[in-house]
């Protein structure tokens, strides 16, 4: 048994390649002078400017103050923010008319990524912004989602076409002081995505945004943006891959979702960094801060998060519950292996009256992958009839691995009702005998079961992303059983 | 032709010696009763049989129409035609009887080397058996044992 195990974890990780293409680069490290370099490249507008500076001293202060989080149950070495590049982006000569004019070697990337991005090839019913770097590189389906009023694009094109929304939401839900990455990002963010769906539109494609890290030595710090006004819906996904390299590559990024009367936002994650390979070596650290303000009435955020790769996770999508009625889900698969590490959950932060959350979440841990679910439920003094449900499984694959969970509840309100189930469970012998009586493999047995272990969080995804999640867990757990 | 021979097999489970020394063939077309006091050995032999990882078999052979039964993996005697009811199934929670039917079914059919069925041919033979044994037709959406009673 223990030899298909091998065979399986050497399996290699399927979007490890590496794009040769020309790229821009800036100095190395981290100072004043590299945001202002970075604004300047945006050709940004003061207002911007300023905000990234104060986000810049904030982050200098928590860095000498020794504010780095340490409370995950995470470890790396020190971080060096001197040590690496802060902004890189394919050389494009002129600005493009049509997406016929993206350099081939990045339509040929997506591609083989399975994102192709070209018009007579692009998937149906999705549009996508594809992120290389510290640039979006394109977007499909723009202009049709225009004629809906639909804004969809990079997030650089947003500050210059639509300064007015970003200035209004930009920081008003993870405010620059927030944390330590939230402080980084806020200061030397390059790109990213935004979103922004009129009052009463119901959003006809998916939105989507596949980002990709290329460049060595390089972090990346992405900022997506989206609003969704009164009676809107908008369904979103976004999808990350990066080279298999040896060093750690930083990727500390900053979601910021709105969510207006009646508007509903479902955001779907499905997270594929490179894990680093088999003895924990190189991987990407992926230190995310992601939240969602209900801030209208019967409004809903809803995240869905899929998470197999990183070398590191320390990534928490929140909502907070302003409005009377509103809604947070929150459903999480996420699998560690080999020696990867993951600290995730949740925060559902109930302000409003009868105010709902659901928390579920399915820590899967493999090989040494040790894994901890920390969530905070807290119900404020006026959340009047406040509910949240929270349920975290563990399932562990061996005997090396290791399941932790961190719930903390606060509650502020008598007439609230809080429920938390939790249950730590192995993939047993037993039942991976019962299937291999019935003739099915044993690596087809372990993804089955792990499947159907995950089976009420993935059906969350939306269609087409539940197949490719299914298949990332076989492939990402396979060769794990002890 | 014997179907099935066992001949001196001896197994332990954890370090102590539980078959000592099996004789046993089977013709095809005849039915046999195995029966003997609480911890005679009769689960062992169907665990050894069909391969169930915590025995060792330490002495003798098991050819199954002519093939060393010992040799194969599990899910390779399953695929050969030995199929063990299990005394206390397990639930695994999530997987429907559908899709771990179909699963089952598929790969003992690729294995003889016929194809595959799909979701919709799969669905029709499983409806016409299940007639006959007047098996509830929601038990398919289920889960692999759930609730579900044993002894």
């Amino acid at each position: 048994m223990s030899e298909t195990i091998e065979e399986l974890a050497a399996r290699e990780y399927e979007y490890g390649f590496v794009t040769d293409i020309e790229e821009e680069r800036i100095p190395k490290g981290l100072s004043e002078e590299i945001v202002r370099i970075i604004s300047a490249k945006k050709d940004e507008p003061e207002w911007l400017l300023e905000w990234r500076l104060k986000a810049f001293k904030r982050f200098q202060q928590m860095l000498a103050e020794g504010h780095s989080p340490d409370w995950a149950k995470v470890s790396y070495p020190e971080i060096d923010f001197q040590d690496m590049y802060y902004y890189a982006a394919p050389k494009q000569k002129k600005q493009l008319e049509s997406l016929d004019e993206v350099d081939p070697e990045l339509l040929a990337t997506y591609d083989k990524l399975g994102i192709p991005l070209l018009e007579q090839k692009r998937l149906a019913g999705v549009a996508v912004d594809a992120v290389f770097d510290s640039v979006s590189v394109a977007t499909t389906y723009k202009a049709e989602l225009e004629k809906k009023g639909i804004l969809f694009g990079s997030f650089s094109e947003a500050v210059k076409d639509h300064p007015e929304l970003v200035r209004k939401y930009l920081g008003s839900v993870v405010p620059y002081s927030d944390n330590f990455f939230a402080a980084l990002n806020s200061a030397v963010f390059s790109d990213g995505s935004f979103a922004y769906i009129p009052k009463g539109v119901r959003c006809p494609m998916e939105l989507s945004t596949y980002f990709r890290i290329n460049a060595q030595e390089t972090g990346q710090f992405e900022r997506t943006l989206i609003v969704a006004e009164e009676g809107s819906y908008v369904s979103y996904l976004e999808g990350c891959t990066a080279p298999m390299r040896d060093e750690n590559q930083l990727h500390a990024a900053v979601v910021e979702l709105v969510a207006l009367d009646d508007a509903e936002i479902k955001y779907s994650t499905v997270q594929n960094w490179y894990p680093g390979d088999k003895n924990g070596k190189g991987g990407i650290y992926n230190f995310v801060t992601k939240r969602g303000a209900c801030r209208g009435k019967r409004s809903k955020i809803s995240w869905t998060q899929v998470e197999t790769g990183s070398a590191i996770t320390w990534k928490y999508p929140s909502c907070i519950l302003q409005g009377d009625d509103s809604v947070g889900e929150f459903y999480s698969v996420a699998l560690t292996n080999n020696w990867q590490q993951a600290d995730t959950g949740t925060k559902m932060i109930h302000i409003g009256k009868n105010t709902k959350s659901t928390i579920i979440s399915k820590g899967i841990s493999a090989g040494h992958g040790q894994q901890s679910y920390r969530g905070l439920v807290r119900i404020g003094p006026k959340a009047h009839g406040a509910r949240n449900y929270s349920q975290c499984d563990s399932l562990l694959l061996g005997d090396q691995c290791g399941a932790h969970t961190f719930p903390y509840l606060e509650v502020k309100n008598a007439s609230s009702t809080l429920e938390h189930e939790a249950t730590t469970s192995k993939i047993g012998e037993d039942q991976l005998f019962y299937c291999r009586q019935r003739g099915i493999s044993e690596e087809d047995a372990i993804s089955m079961i792990v499947n159907g272990f995950c089976k009420e969080v993935l059906r969350e995804l939306p269609m087409e992303f539940a197949v490719e999640a299914q298949a990332l867990l076989g492939i990402s757990l396979e060769g794990s059983v002890g | 032709m014997t179907m099935l021979e066992i001949e001196n097999l001896h197994a332990t489970a954890g370090g102590t010696e539980i078959l000592k020394g099996i004789d046993l063939t089977i013709r095809p077309g005849e039915v046999h009763a195995i029966m003997g006091p609480n911890g005679s050995g009769k689960s062992t032999l169907a665990g050894v049989l069909s391969g169930r990882p915590t025995f060792e078999v330490t002495q003798g052979s098991v050819l199954y129409q002519g093939k060393n039964l010992l040799d194969l993996e599990p899910e390779q005697r399953a695929r050969e035609g030995i199929f063990l009811a299990f005394q206390y199934p397990v639930e695994i929670p999530g997987v429907t009887n559908n899709y771990f039917l179909k699963a089952s079914l598929n790969a003992i059919r690729a294995h003889r080397g016929e194809e595959e069925l799909d979701a919709m041919d799969f669905l029709s033979v499983v409806k016409e058996k299940m007639k006959i044994v007047e098996m509830p037709k929601d038990l398919m959406g289920r889960s692999i044992n759930e609730g579900f009673s044993g002894g």
